[in-house]
């Protein structure tokens, strides 16, 4: 047992008590959330810890794993992912009593991707993310959500074919499992092409690009909240962090096969992905269409190929994250006992509850990427990577697809802030759990925006690939 | 220090209204606008030591605030304005309204002072917002569609101009010299023709919308239209000044060889603006959207000030820039009293409303007088330096045309005082001003004829800033004298 491998034994680890909690007190189930709690606050101390050390990289079970600074930033984002994800559904029993233990297994997944340098690594990362959000999309029980957790379950095990697949040429044309040991120059070249082709497109299936985004609306409708919450920020993570793996230290000199065509994914999934945004009215979808879009803003720093880009990445992930976090936390506070917001539903929001609708314009404007809000410094970040790598056309399909976004983040903001034609004005209820999560949102999106030096050392210290410049 | 002074105290204020009861809000707001204002005093008499502190250190951003030349009276300007306008504003408007007041005094101020390109743009986008929701909720019934098209509008400019900015920065840290935002350390890079030249049309596209110049005014009319007196007079005094403002102080020093290469062309668009604006000023009957329609035509003329690339059109804009913001701040206020007396702002409605508010006739005139060029009031002593430098640079059809329109302009705000005041009573009697409006009213016509008879109290200031400016020119492509 390796010590730097501890943030994901505590997960392990928790995993396990909260199963046995789950079994031994199934009436009161509260203990289970507790546990995984504490599960997820322990790993993310010990990657803090294990953050400043200065032995990193480390490589484990030969090449299987590496551990180093970007794995455990990306520990610690999908650390917030899950903990927002709990805590947004926080005791809520609609979703079964062991929603907490998918969340910390699906965790786990996430943490597998970051670390994988290895093929299997990378499989058993994308299905161990993927299975418990099957369980969790349907986990509402209602129709929709089953729809949902079918859809979700039958394309994802289509793509999962396509990525195994991919690995599977990759793997004969290289004859190395090792994504770091991949030589461009010794591979095979039409079976690697093929390989690289597919792996590729698994991978964007998960990180939900155009054209493969098509699951991405209907499976976030249909989930529950902190579940969709944890989809629209957990699995991104995972997904932007394993791609950037396999392109950056498997392809990194073979850029020329694959940057144009990720490029150009980046631009259409930015643009499409606003531009559908624009005409939904479901809040849901709307964030699913948004979440589309961000995706795109993330293939932008891995289409720069550059240190830029990495960094930009894992800022602008973070940021992404923070304000869909803030969004979902009062989409559940708005919606109490239904399961889905329509942007009407917003309606005079602000004399129900002005501090929500505050709130909610912070999260909008961070997406829109508005100054002062983490949304902002992380698309000036990317739009660095894109000049920085001389890729104007990135830029501009960057701003281009922010000011369709703006549009489609105005709306409901505009309903919020305007008066309800006297309807219901009773106020809102705040949870104690969903509230830590908002204001821990709130807080974070403003701080990135007014003072994000700390986050700029820390993911500058944390992509700092010696291949890259 | 005193800069930090016109930060924080509006931002103070900001929260302190938003957390004080909803009857105490203005009182807060009022108390916040005069502190400031102090501070304005203090900076302009005391010490003008600028602020320079590392933000985000990894890209050479500073926190680089600075009041020169160009910057300070348009300072005093908004400062001024906006004690006046939170004045002038209803009691009961509650707490969020001036609370979005005060911001966006903070970040107009920021604005004004910034001199690193990235703090500039954090203010310039974030003085969209409180506009925005101040459109939302407290304009008329389009208001929702004014505000939509106010922050669309001004968004897609500025994010044209967010790419210029990386841009800039990032092919002046390519060129070795360091990764920096800092506008006098980005003149005078050397640029690769086709990049300049898009980089150029990026900056002043957004700029452009903001002022508003024709023919990227569309968010315009609506806007003007449906917000209240006091917001009117603020987009139109002072954040209109802030698309001007950023032409002289971001494009000038780092654009000149792109501003003489298209020079021709940039003044026939300000001339067609200019003459635009008069003519449909002209054609209105709202006599808002006059005055509108007016100060869009006035944004054309200060435009071609720069554009004529001489000391006295770049000097002259500097001058008029804060004459009219005065000016036209001062007149939508005097029409947003009078809308609120007569409830129409038809000039079909009204007439001979002389008889029975003889104090709101004069202030009425006074500003009307102001806006369209008297002798002895600021506006002329603009114009008079924007048409010398047209002139200088043998623009000698663009000098004609706007020297015509002075005329036409003129013949629109005259033909509004007329329709409104003059001529036999049409309707019921009005109430006159009284005490509580004319306590801003007269401190405000005071400054305009101050800044009137005294015009090298800012040209004096503004001089060695716009050399200093056209310094990083450098040769060949300067500024004609």
């Amino acid at each position: 047992m390796s010590s730097a491998l501890w943030p994901e034994y505590l997960v392990v680890i928790g995993v396990m008590v909260t199963m046995l909690t789950v079994i031994f007190s199934q009436k009161s189930g509260i203990g289970a959330y507790f546990v995984a709690l504490a599960a997820l606050i322990a790993s993310g101390i010990v990657s803090i810890v294990e953050w400043s050390s200065p032995n990193l990289p480390v490589f484990l079970f030969d090449h299987g794993v590496m551990v180093d600074a970007f794995s455990l930033v990306v520990n610690g984002l999908v650390l917030l992912a899950a903990a927002g994800a709990l805590l947004i559904g926080w005791n809520d029993r609609r979703y079964g009593s062991d929603f907490p233990v998918l969340v910390l297994l699906a965790l786990l997944g996430m943490m597998v991707l970051g670390l994988a340098d290895n093929f299997i690594a990378l499989f058993i990362g994308i299905e161990l993310l993927s299975l418990p959000l099957y369980i969790l999309a349907a986990s509402r029980g209602t129709q929709v959500s089953g729809e949902a957790g079918l859809k979700y379950l039958l394309l994802g095990a289509f793509s999962s074919g396509i990525l195994l697949f991919g690995l599977a040429l990759l793997y004969g044309a290289s004859g190395t499992m090792v994504i770091s040991h991949l030589v461009p120059s010794h591979l095979v070249l039409p079976l690697a092409a093929g390989g690289l082709g597919l792996t590729l497109v698994g991978l964007v299936f998960k990180l939900g690009i155009v054209p493969f985004h098509m699951w991405v609306p209907d499976v976030y409708e249909g989930s529950p909240l902190p579940v969709t919450s944890y989809m629209a920020f957990g699995t991104k993570v995972g997904a932007a962090a394993i791609l950037m793996r396999f392109l950056f230290f498997g392809f990194s000199l073979s850029s020329g096969w694959w940057g144009p065509a990720v490029g150009y994914l980046a631009v259409l999934t930015m643009i499409v992905g606003n531009l559908l945004a624009l005409a939904q009215k479901d809040l849901k979808r709307l964030l699913a269409y948004s979440g589309i879009a961000n995706a795109g803003y993330l293939l932008v720093g891995i289409a720069s190929h550059n240190i830029q880009g990495a960094r930009a990445l894992l800022f602008y992930l973070l940021a992404y994250g923070l304000a869909v976090l803030a969004v979902f936390a009062i989409m559940t506070f708005v919606a109490q006992d239904r399961d889905s917001v329509s942007v009407n539903d917003l309606t005079g929001l602000y004399r129900r509850s002005p501090w929500l609708a505050g709130f909610l314009a912070i999260a909008l404007l961070s997406l829109a990427g508005i100054p002062l809000t983490g949304g902002f410094v992380g698309k000036v970040y990317l739009l660095q990577a894109a000049w920085f790598a001389n890729q104007p056309g990135l830029a501009l399909g960057l701003v281009v697809g922010a000011m369709i976004g703006l549009a489609a983040y105005v709306r409901p903001l505009q309903r919020a802030f305007s008066a309800p034609d006297g309807a219901v004005l009773e106020p809102i209820p705040w949870p104690w759990a969903g509230s830590i999560v908002l204001i821990v949102a709130v807080i974070g999106t403003i701080g990135l925006g007014v003072y994000p030096t700390p986050i700029v050392h820390i993911v500058n210290q944390s992509a700092a690939f010696y291949w890259l410049h | 220090m005193f800069l930090v002074w016109l930060l924080a105290v509006p931002l103070a204020g900001a929260i302190a209204a938003l957390i004080a009861p909803n009857r105490a809000a203005k009182g807060v707001a009022a108390i916040t606008s005069i502190v400031a204002l102090i501070g304005y005093a203090g900076l302009l008499f005391i010490n003008r030591s600028s602020v320079n502190v590392p933000w985000i250190p990894q890209w050479g951003i500073r926190f680089h605030l600075v009041a020169d030349g160009l910057s300070l009276f348009l300072l005093g300007l908004s400062v001024v304005l906006f004690v006046v306008a939170i004045v002038a504003s209803n009691r009961d408007l509650g707490r969020p309204y001036y609370f979005w007041l005060l911001f966006l005094e903070f970040s107009v101020a920021g604005l004004f002072v910034a001199v690193d390109l990235f703090v500039f743009y954090v203010f310039w986008e974030v003085l969209l917002v409180p506009v925005f929701f101040l459109l939302t909720g407290w304009s008329g019934e389009k208001g929702k569609k004014a505000a939509m098209k106010w922050l669309i509008m001004n968004l897609a400019g500025s994010f044209f101009m967010l790419i210029g900015i990386v841009a800039l920065a990032v092919i002046h840290h390519q060129d070795g010299a360091g990764f920096t935002f800092e506008i006098s350390k980005l003149s005078g890079m050397a640029m690769a023709p086709g990049i300049g030249s898009w980089l150029f049309l990026a900056f002043l596209v957004a700029f452009a919308i903001k002022a508003p110049l024709w023919p990227l005014h569309g968010w315009m009319p609506d806007t003007y239209r449906e917000s209240p007196a006091p917001l009117t007079a603020l987009i139109a005094g002072v954040l209109s000044k802030a698309g001007i403002y950023g032409i002289l102080r971001v494009m000038i020093p780092i654009f000149m060889p792109q501003f003489r290469e298209y020079q021709t062309l940039l003044l026939i668009i300000a001339t067609l603006g200019l003459l635009y604006g008069a003519f449909l000023a002209l054609r209105q009957t709202d006599m808002k959207m006059v005055t509108s329609y007016g100060s869009l035509s006035h944004m054309s003329m200060m435009a071609l000030g720069i554009f004529s690339l001489t000391r006295a059109g770049l000097l002259g804009t500097t001058y008029y820039m804060v004459a009219h913001g005065l000016m036209v701040g001062g007149l939508f206020l005097v029409l947003g009293l009078l809308e609120h007396r007569t409830g129409t702002r038809s000039l079909r409605d009204m007439a001979g409303l002389n008889h029975s508010a003889p104090r709101l006739a004069f202030y009425f005139l006074f500003f009307v007088l102001g806006v369209l060029g008297l002798p002895g009031l600021p506006g002329f002593a603009g114009e008079y330096m924007i048409i010398q430098g047209l002139i200088t640079s043998h623009f000698l059809v663009f000098a004609l045309i706007a020297g015509f329109v002075l005329v036409v302009a003129a013949w629109y705000m005259i033909r509004v005082f007329q329709a409104v005041m003059q001529g036999p009573a049409k309707s019921s009697a009005i109430r006159d001003l009284m005490t509580r409006h004319v306590v801003w009213l007269v401190p405000l016509a005071g400054l305009v004829i101050l800044i009137g008879v005294w015009p090298a109290g800012i040209t004096s200031h503004a001089t060695p800033s716009l050399y200093h400016a056209m310094h990083f020119v450098g040769q060949g492509g300067g500024v004609r004298l």
